[in-house]
């Protein structure tokens, strides 16, 4: 039996659904950088000396962005190899656009083939301000197969005009394009209003006319002579052979206005990776653990100085944190100007054993890696991995300051609670 | 019915909207009254043949085209002219079974072209430049309204779903490319960049970041096409072509079964189905 309450239920449902379109949201700022599986960032593209060289340009400036990764060695078997990639930066929409990039100082305009694992590899994006707004920009390696691996970002502020942007673009042809913002848009508009002409009067030369019923009645009385008449077919081959003419004659007219076109462009380069940089360190990691209450990784490492020169820990980096030991010499300095510094941890690295690793010497250290970063980027899911594994770079310094890279890794026990 | 007895009452102007008077109208014995109702039946089936089929097709070309028809960069000269049309070519088929076999209409396959044209026009410029800050000219959409027209002709001429399928499918395929060439020409003129060569289309891609999109997805051209020179359009045209001629025919069928009213057995497990339970007595 249907009762006042179920009578009302399905308008009242279709309210408090329509009622919730009108409930204020925020803008979203950030591009789900954090939402990546903390794998895609602790092994595959580790992003160092990244940097900015401006916070703040108006519309039409040009900022750049620089900075190298090096591919992780224990690349995680859940990801495609780097076969194919791409170079770019990850924006909320074209808010900024491209200008050049480069991926060791090739044009990056189309993509690269057969990236080495454990090689590094440096960038360099010229961007140009669009759209006024705080944004959050990111460089990013986007891998066939796997996706994008974002970088460390920066809010960039831009200023000034939307309206006021403007690209200029000169073809081969010697044409010169003042805006590519409307390049070619008002004569499509026109084609696609020529079309819809076209195709309203066909609709309405039958529209106007008794539709459906009658029609549908006629036709089951036998009255199909009634339905499609000889001036309706008159009509329709004639408008037919409008269709057509416009068809060939537009296209012998667009061939004729623009004789040399190029079918779109895309493919990929073969690329070198940077020298690789001379490193005289062996580290064996003896075990690692991640700290759930503590937010705390801490690796317990075995670390060999092969090279002649003492070397002391700089930095730890994974997943674009960073742990940087304040006690070593170059310290101050690690944070390059213009570096991204919210993923800079604020209590840096700790050391079990501060002193230098003197030459020939092997050492076990125990690194501490402690901040609420982990937690905020959302690395801690890295326990729900299917092979619970840890990957970062390890910088050191020798006394003179000369960086060596090394990376580190290996399998990672959580500490759900202190037992 | 005398279809050709001229009426002796005034002719209003309700009546005339109504076509109350024409030999369809006479022939299916409608009185002005009925007629006038007709048309209110008409108009409210329009609007909701257009609010249906704008936002259906849409979603069809969108789920199975996707960036071939949203990104003006992703208009190849292989795979765009041969794809595109085969997924077009499927509403438009079967709103032309639909129209042509209960009324006699020649409109189903314009219909569904005007349908996603109006689609398009909503959404490339509220969701690409309202929303996203991205310039018209990067999401362009492919248009099929010449070989819809073409293909309604070749249904009034044939007035039979197998030539409307061999000449009709036929042609909204190979129409397809040049039709659209004459709004997609100017962004395949070349441009240098970074010493590399670009087309304009390449540029907009290049210059309006799309994150998620890196250029290698763009690298689709396979086999031995080129073997015909810069005539690889063409032959894709005429591929999609033959395929759209079977894909017309299936998809005339399916919306033959699709608008076929059919009615299940009022027994007593389709009325447990329902909620319905045995001892109640149905309202109709």
């Amino acid at each position: 039996m249907l009762t006042l309450v179920n009578f009302l239920r399905a308008p009242l449902r279709a309210v408090v659904l329509l009622s919730l379109m009108l409930v204020p949201v925020v803008e979203a700022l950030a591009h789900g950088e954090r939402a990546q599986e903390p794998y895609l960032r602790t092994r595959t593209a580790q992003f160092y000396d990244v940097q900015f060289d401006r916070a703040k340009v108006a519309v039409n400036e040009e900022f750049i962005i620089t900075g190298r990764f090096r591919l992780m060695q224990d690349w995680p078997d859940a990801v495609s190899l780097p076969e194919t990639v791409y170079m770019s930066a990850y924006a909320p929409g074209p808010v900024v656009t491209r200008v050049e990039s480069y991926l060791n100082g090739i044009p990056a305009r189309q993509s690269f083939a057969d990236l080495q694992l454990g090689r590094d590899y440096e960038f360099k994006l010229v961007m140009k301000g669009r759209v006024p707004g705080s944004h959050h920009i990111h460089p990013m390696l986007s891998v066939k197969g796997s996706g994008p691996l974002v970088g460390p970002g920066v809010w960039i502020e831009v200023t000034g005009s939307k309206q006021d942007y403007r690209q200029e673009v000169k073809t081969m042809t010697g044409e010169v394009v003042d805006d590519l913002d409307s390049y070619g848009v008002s004569r499509a508009l026109g084609w696609y209003a020529v079309w819809i002409v076209l195709a309203a009067l066909w609709l309405a030369f039958w529209l106007v006319r008794p539709l459906l019923i009658p029609r549908w009645i006629a036709l089951n009385k036998g009255r199909e002579d009634l339905l499609v008449s000889g001036r309706d077919l008159a009509v329709g081959i004639g408008l037919g052979i409008v269709v057509i003419g416009i068809t060939f004659g537009g296209y012998a007219y667009a061939k004729k206005e623009y004789p040399y076109v190029v079918p779109l462009q895309a493919g990929t380069n073969k690329i070198d990776p940077l020298p690789a940089l001379p490193t005289h360190i062996a580290i064996k990691v003896m075990n690692a653990t991640y700290d759930v209450p503590g937010r705390a990784m801490r690796i317990q490492a075995k670390i060999t100085n092969n090279g002649t020169e003492p070397l002391q820990i700089l930095e730890f980096t994974t997943a674009n944190l960073r742990f940087i030991n304040k006690q070593a010499p170059g310290a101050a300095a690690a944070i390059l100007k213009g570096a991204p510094t919210e993923t800079v941890a604020r209590g840096g690295l700790t050391l079990s054993d501060t002193k230098p690793i003197a030459p020939g010497e092997t050492r076990e250290i125990m690194l501490e890696a402690s901040d609420v970063l982990w937690e905020l980027e959302r690395l801690v899911s890295f326990l729900t991995d299917v092979d619970s594994k840890f990957g970062g770079l390890l910088f050191f310094t020798t006394p003179n300051g000369q960086r060596q890279i090394s990376e580190i890794g290996g399998p990672i026990l959580p500490t759900f609670v202190q037992l | 019915m005398n279809t050709k007895t001229l009426p002796h009452a005034p002719v209003s102007t309700a009546d005339v909207v109504a076509g109350s008077y024409s030999p369809v109208v006479q022939a299916a014995g409608l009185s002005p009254g009925a007629a006038r109702a007709s048309r209110l039946f008409d108009l409210l089936v329009v609007i909701a043949v257009v609010l249906l089929f704008t936002g259906a097709i849409h979603l069809h070309v969108m789920l199975l085209a996707g960036d071939w028809d949203m990104f003006t960069d992703w208009k190849d000269r292989q795979f765009w002219p041969l794809v595109m049309p085969v997924v077009m070519i499927m509403f438009p088929a079967a709103l032309q079974a639909v129209f042509w076999n209960y009324f006699r209409l020649p409109i189903g396959a314009t219909v569904g072209a005007v349908c996603l044209m109006l689609a398009v026009s909503i959404t490339r410029p509220v969701q690409f430049m309202l929303w996203t800050d991205y310039p018209l000219n990067m999401v362009l959409p492919a248009q099929m309204i010449a070989g819809a027209l073409v293909m309604d002709m070749m249904l009034m001429i044939f007035r039979n779903a197998l030539f409307t399928a061999i000449f009709g499918g036929f042609a909204f395929a190979f129409l397809f490319y040049p039709s659209n060439y004459i709004i997609m020409a100017p962004y395949y003129v070349p441009a240098a960049h970074q010493g590399m060569m670009a087309s304009m289309a390449d540029m907009i891609g290049y210059v309006y970041p799309r994150s998620a999109t890196p250029e290698y997805i763009r690298i689709i051209e396979r086999g031995t096409l080129r073997t015909f020179g810069d005539s690889a359009s063409w032959v894709s045209a005429l591929f999609s072509g033959f395929i759209c001629i079977f894909m017309h025919y299936g998809w005339w069928k399916l919306g033959m079964v699709m608008s076929n009213a059919t009615f299940l057995p009022n027994n007593k497990k389709v009325m447990a189905m329902m909620g319905i339970r045995a001892d109640q007595k149905s309202n109709g």
